[in-house]
């Protein structure tokens, strides 16, 4: 459990939609959880696995990626290419012990406000709800060693 | 240039068992996973479907992988992260396309090198066959 203080949340939104809505939202003053930030994207077709490893691992509690009803990206098919991704960061979380519910997926279209400040109220719950989020420096993480899988040792560069 | 072991095995299994040219067949393969970025260039241009890309990712590709690479800067984001070691492949969703292993099947391998000649970051050796007759 981690105090709305100390909790983060990043949320990547379309500007086609998820913004658009979180900017109705803001101007109708419906108050947004203070532990979620706001980044935007052209696309969610845009979000990378990258970005939101990244994100959980320099600081973030939770990751969500808005975006647009399925069927209607702006970019035809953005938002199908966010879920796969989403999709795959969490089963990459869960390999290596982590809630895959800190990376979630919410769609929204941009005559939505109240879905998108009850999606961002959704996952604020969801993360606030699990233990915090443990990390290990960098230095030490780049110095950690990992037990060595097949494929590993088979490709062991300049040992033939 | 003499058939090697391996090109023999290779031309007891093509049809007709016959061979025009013996050269360039026969290499042994050698694959460094860790440094595979997944582009597939060694699976597309596989002639006899030895390369392939997978449905599963092998998470240790991204933790072995060099440092400043792409696979390396997402793997040192999941080290910082990780509870325990990775429990083996996960399944890949359709339209994650880079991040996949690449199964190589030694069986139906020509040992052609086509492979490591199209392969952009030097991830597959195709060692020079060893004549042993």
């Amino acid at each position: 459990m981690t105090s709305a203080a100390d909790r983060k949340i990043v949320a990547f939104c379309c500007r086609e939609c998820a913004y658009a809505a979180a900017d109705a939202s803001a101007n109708a003053r419906t108050p947004l959880p203070p532990t979620v930030r706001l980044v935007l994207l052209p696309c969610t077709g845009r979000v990378s696995p990258l970005h939101l490893l990244s994100a959980l691992a320099e600081g973030a509690d939770g990751v969500m990626v808005a975006g647009c009803l399925l069927g209607q990206c702006h970019y035809r098919e953005g938002n199908f290419n966010a879920v796969d991704r989403v999709a795959f960061v969490q089963r990459l979380l869960k390999s290596v012990g982590v809630e895959p519910e800190r990376c979630q997926m919410f769609t929204m279209s941009a005559g939505e406000p109240p879905k998108f400040v009850a999606a961002v109220r959704e996952m604020d719950r969801a993360v606030g709800a699990l233990p915090p989020l443990e990390r290990s420096p960098r230095a030490a993480a780049q110095a950690m060693t990992v037990p060595a899988s097949p494929a590993q040792t088979v490709g062991a560069r300049g040992a033939a | 240039m003499p058939l090697t072991d391996r090109g023999r095995r290779i031309l007891e299994r093509v049809p007709g068992g016959v061979l025009h040219s013996t050269t360039g067949v026969g290499c042994e393969i050698v694959r460094h996973e860790e440094l595979c970025v997944g582009c597939g260039k060694c699976a597309t241009n596989c002639p006899s479907g030895a390369s392939r890309r997978s449905e599963t990712f092998d998470v240790n590709q991204l933790l072995d992988a060099p440092v400043g690479s792409r696979r390396g800067q997402l793997g040192g984001a999941l080290r910082r992260l990780m509870k325990h070691a990775p429990d083996g492949a996960v399944e890949v969703p359709e339209r994650v396309t880079v991040y996949r292993t690449i199964a190589y099947d030694d069986d139906k391998c020509l040992g052609c090198g086509t492979c490591a000649r199209n392969c952009p970051v030097e991830a597959i050796d195709a060692l020079p066959p060893k004549a042993t007759s």
